[in-house]
């Protein structure tokens, strides 16, 4: 005979509630306070816990990225060049590192740095004498030819 | 015609070196940095590698970690061909944007393939009933790399 429904005297008990909690105590075990011991204040601190670190982990890019630019910064200024017009050379004469590899090298290869920097001084200075001019006359609109690449 | 504020460009003017006499001195340098590199005079060498989307500034005998799967086997010999600087103690090498194959080789063995530990994404909404979490574990390769080579065939 199988019995489609179970009889009313058949009760089910919960018997893993102490391993149910560790589960949660235990991301709660370096905390300060009763939320380290007590379940249901520490129900409460995991959970924001965890909610932090998801939203950290995508600020942490940001963070990162903010602080290799200003160590490039002041590693270029030991230099006389700004940040901006260090990036921008750099990237016109073809140089493509990162900020993260930059910072690097303005910490444990200073000579390597320094040689960037002259690299970007440089081209900062052609790009200056192509910005003051042949000295042509622009020609006329109608019959300047036009380049598609 | 009288000096105005815009008579002259804001920015110092600067004086480029003569170039014929740049040519002969950067042919000078760079026959000395061919020297010096067929001469082996040069102690340890490091070198910017991009791999794996990331750029990695590296030496001999370096660890490195990466996020994500490589097809290859543990104990595989991988050659890195994207490289963007190599430095000495002297002399840098830097590439626009990379350096050729015949100037430098970077040697590396994969040894490790795992999975990274269990990070947890929680979302949480207060007053509302609605959180979610999520286990989330990336596989990782770890390698070593074993060599950074350059060759003297600079012009």
């Amino acid at each position: 005979m199988v019995l489609l429904s179970a009889p009313r005297w058949l009760r089910s008990r919960l018997t893993d509630r102490f391993w149910r909690v560790q589960e949660v105590l235990k991301y709660a075990r370096h905390f300060r306070g009763r939320k380290n011991r007590c379940y249901k204040l520490a129900v409460r601190s995991v959970r924001r816990a965890f909610v932090k670190s998801t939203k950290a982990r995508r600020e942490k890019k940001r963070i990162l990225r903010a602080l290799w630019i200003t160590r490039i910064g002041a590693a270029s200024l030991e230099h006389g060049l700004k940040y901006p017009a260090f990036i921008s050379n750099l990237l016109k004469s073809q140089v493509e590192l990162n900020r993260k590899v930059l910072a690097d090298l303005a910490i444990y290869e200073p000579k390597t740095f320094k040689s960037l920097a002259a690299l970007a001084q440089r081209r900062r200075q052609e790009g200056f004498l192509a910005a003051l001019g042949d000295g042509k006359e622009p020609e006329g609109i109608f019959s300047r030819i036009v380049h598609h690449y | 015609v009288a000096k105005t504020s815009l008579t002259s460009p804001p920015w110092p003017e600067a004086k480029l070196p003569d170039p014929v006499e740049e040519a002969k001195y950067h042919a000078e340098v760079v026959q000395k940095v061919n020297k010096m590199i067929a001469a082996g005079q040069y102690g340890r060498l490091f070198a910017v590698v991009h791999f794996a989307s990331k750029q990695w500034k590296i030496t001999s005998e370096d660890l490195i970690m990466m996020d994500n799967v490589l097809e290859a086997e543990c104990g595989d010999r991988i050659r890195m061909e994207k490289v963007l600087l190599v430095g000495a103690d002297d002399f840098t090498l830097i590439g626009r944007p990379l350096l050729g194959k015949d100037l430098v080789r970077v040697e590396a063995t994969v040894i490790e393939k795992t999975e990274s530990w269990p990070k947890i994404n929680m979302r949480f909404r207060k007053r509302h009933n609605y959180q979610k979490k999520k286990i989330i574990v990336n596989p990782q390769t770890v390698l070593r790399i074993n060599t950074i080579e350059i060759f003297p065939c600079l012009s």
